[in-house]
């Protein structure tokens, strides 16, 4: 019986097959949710656009008109969105399969809030002591001390069991929010605090892709490099073990990482619930349990899921994205729990 | 040796769980652990496969210690099925298997031709390569067990840990593992140290036995030297009969049934005396002594099976040295034991010229009017190996007055009705 064996390399190539599909759903989603906004913008002409900057045709002749609000101000913010979508589903990802569980988030373990309070610290009190890099900073130092914070709260002997881990995130997050709420009673400028918590792209500009973008994606990578290993830690981590892998050490750095990658994104555009949460799961159905697809896949479906929440959220008015996230994550949540009660995680 | 475990103590915290457990096991060998709940049997195989840190001893594979294993390289040489093999995602059974080849892998090297080569030849080994596609959340306990020892035959371990590889499973599948743990021992060398709760599965299939209790070996070797019902009472607190299988030689572990425990607390009037021999009277016995009767019985050999089971019920017995005719002394023996019995009972057994007493001292038993029941289940003539002698004796029985009966039911349902039998 031959069958089994080519079907195991057809899967393989379908891997491949998925990537090309989303890469290819996510150039028209770059051209089109460019020319959505306030200001219409025929997506010829942005193809035309791009293809000159990025010398692929020579078109000679291109009315300059729209030059500005397609490379100043929609652009970046479109490549921000990607990034961030791309960090956050990466980040749900990595704690699900750590956790086991399909209700580990960045904000649901409070990663996030701890982040939050690290930038708007840095908002408050230390504005540019590391020039642009303060924000980004304090909020990775909030996002790693929340991490080891509820690491050790939720931790019974050697282990983490999901359920006080999830617990200790959602108390470790109801005190930060009250540590945010003080800070926004004491600050003076209330009003940018506020909207940066609210979570929007409405600042992105080039800088910013910048500074994240390389350490989103070398953060990507390492954590791409564990994706056997998370495999092998979803069929139990004393299998795992057996397996050749060094748990508890890959459960640590992978926390870090998905720290670091969770802060990175937050620094910029402030707290945008839900996408680690539903990315992932809904990735997860489309592609299998394999991190090996699952983790390019999620990470592309998270850049295009948020690419065009903001797009929508543009068009209803520059209404913040993390207000349309969580009134398509709070109902997925609750979908998830009632699901669960079957005892069946994933399926 | 090339598994040497020396001295292992290991402690969950404070609680010391192995004192100081020593054995080893060779290339080839089917090393079952056995022992009561919580006597440390899991701990154990935690223990060999690193899960858990030994605090004193050593672990020692050809001669290297494990600890100084790097982390891959030890699982290329230890695999381990665990106890709960439920996984819940929605992985193929060969991506299951294929994981097997991760410490033979770099981190991002996709599985090749050869990992799946070797995957398909484990899987068939385990005969599960017709499930390679299925989803391993659709398969049956027992084709998951056959993947997950199929995964870690992947890692071409020298030394294959199994914790009750055959609990939660039906005889059919029991029986398949076991087998393909002894083939993987004789055929692939490999070392197997499996945890077995089935004591009988324990004795067919492991070449030797190591019994676990409160965390130390307290027997280690064959199964016939480790499998004594002393040892069981020891360690696990329960009465069990233990008795040569038939067929394989091997040690078969039966439960004592509860009534020896519950003798002498229904003393009865009546004393029931059973001529049997050649099996046909032991589960009468047993039945009898269950409803409190005394019972008494004569004149068997030696190694028949109603004279054990008269010794395990601890009933008064007349016997003979095995093959051998009946005696004129245990003859007379046989008579006073009948004199004392309220009602014989002659039971189907077969009759040759070793035992024609038998017959004998039935006749004697109506000529003392002792009320005589004779089972008639089947034809004597089909019994009968003395050319008619015993026969014409069986029919003069029935023509003195015997009650002929027919079933065990009937036996019991006549001694219910007493008045016929006055004490």
């Amino acid at each position: 019986m031959i069958k089994p064996k080519i079907a195991y390399f057809n899967k393989f190539i379908h891997w491949k097959m998925v990537m090309v599909y989303l890469i290819a759903i996510l150039c028209v989603t770059i051209v089109l949710t460019t020319a959505i906004g306030p200001v219409y913008v025929p997506p010829l002409e942005i193809v035309a656009l791009l293809g000159n900057k990025l010398h692929l045709c020579e078109a000679a002749s291109i009315p300059h008109k729209y030059d500005v609000i397609i490379l100043q101000i929609r652009l970046p913010r479109i490549v921000l969105g990607l990034l961030v979508g791309l960090s956050l589903a990466t980040a749900g990802t990595t704690l699900q399969g750590l956790f086991k569980n399909p209700m580990a988030d960045p904000y649901i373990i409070g990663i996030a809030s701890g982040a939050a309070v690290g930038a708007v610290f840095s908002m408050l009190i230390l504005p540019g002591f590391l020039f642009i890099y303060t924000k980004p900073f304090m909020a990775f130092l909030g996002a790693m001390f929340t991490t080891f914070l509820v690491y050790n709260i939720a931790k019974v002997g050697r282990r983490i069991p999901v359920d006080t881990l999830l617990l200790t995130g959602i108390a470790v997050s109801l005190f930060l929010g009250a540590v945010l709420s003080f800070m926004m009673f004491v600050a003076e400028d209330l009003h940018s605090i506020f909207f940066w918590l609210m979570g929007g792209f409405w600042l992105a500009n080039w800088a910013q892709v910048k500074i994240t973008i390389l350490p989103v994606f070398v953060c990507f990578f390492l954590i791409y490099i564990f994706a056997k290993d998370l495999n092998a830690m979803l069929l139990g981590e004393e299998c795992a073990q057996t397996l050749g892998i060094n748990v508890e050490w890959v459960k640590k750095i992978l926390l870090v990482f998905a720290a670091f990658i969770t802060a990175t994104a937050v620094s910029f555009v402030g707290t945008i619930g839900f996408v680690g949460l539903i990315i992932p799961h809904i990735t997860r159905i489309l592609v299998g349990p394999d991190h090996r697809i699952l983790f390019p896949a999620s990470a592309l479906v998270g850049g295009i899921f948020l690419v065009w929440t903001d797009a929508l959220a543009r068009l209803l008015g520059e209404m913040p994205v993390g207000i349309i996230t969580a009134f398509f994550g709070a109902p997925f949540f609750i979908y998830l729990l009632r699901k669960r009660k079957g005892g069946h995680y994933f399926t | 040796m090339p598994l040497e475990i020396k001295d292992v103590d290991a402690y969950y915290g404070s609680v010391k769980i192995l004192d100081g457990i020593d054995f080893s096991a060779s290339h080839g060998e089917l090393l079952g652990v056995i022992g009561p709940n919580g006597s440390g049997k899991t701990t154990l195989l935690r223990t060999i496969s690193r899960i858990l840190k030994p605090k004193v001893g050593t672990i020692l594979l050809e001669g290297r210690d494990v600890q100084g294993m790097k982390d891959k390289e030890f699982s290329r040489n230890f695999a381990a099925v665990p106890q709960d093999t439920t996984i819940n995602f929605d992985f193929s059974a060969l991506d299951i298997v294929l994981m097997g080849r991760n410490p033979h892998l770099g981190r991002l090297e996709l599985e090749g031709e050869e990992d799946i080569e070797i995957a398909r030849r484990c899987m068939e080994l385990t005969n599960c390569w017709h499930l390679a596609e299925r989803p391993i959340t659709e398969l049956s306990g027992g084709e998951r067990q056959l993947v997950i020892i199929a995964r870690a035959l992947t890692q071409e371990p020298k030394v294959l840990l199994l914790d009750e590889p055959t609990s939660h499973l039906d005889i059919n599948y029991q029986i398949e593992i076991m087998e393909l743990l002894k083939r993987l021992t004789s055929e692939e060398k490999l070392i197997v140290v499996a945890v077995i709760h089935d004591l009988n599965l324990a004795a067919q299939y492991c070449d030797r036995l190591a019994l676990l209790h409160k965390g130390k070996i307290v027997s280690l070797g064959t199964q016939a030297q480790v499998l004594t019902a002393e040892n069981i009472k020891n360690t696990f607190g329960a009465d069990v009969i233990i008795k040569k299988h038939a067929l394989t030689d091997h040690c078969f572990v039966s439960p004592v049934p509860s009534l020896l425990k519950r003798q002498n607390k229904n003393e009865a009037e009546l004393t029931i005396h059973l001529i049997c021999g050649g099996g046909e009277g032991a589960s009468l016995m047993h039945e009898l002594c269950e409803r409190g009767y005394r019972v008494t019985a004569g004149v068997v050999n030696m190694l028949d099976t109603d004279q054990e089971v008269a010794k395990l019920l601890n009933i008064p017995v007349v016997t003979e040295a095995p093959f051998s005719p009946i005696t004129e002394e245990a003859f007379q023996a046989h008579l006073a034991l009948i004199d004392k019995a309220n009602v014989v009972v002659l039971c189907n057994t077969p009759f040759g010229y070793g035992n024609l007493k038998n017959l004998e001292v039935a006749e004697r038993a109506l000529e003392r009017n002792k009320p005589l029941l004779v089972f008639d289940a089947t034809r004597i003539e089909k019994r009968d190996f003395t050319n008619g002698e015993a026969t014409k004796r069986f029919i003069a029985l029935k023509d003195k007055g015997a009650i002929m009966v027919k079933s065990q039911e009937e036996v019991l349902k006549l001694l219910n009705i007493s008045t016929l039998f006055d004490a």
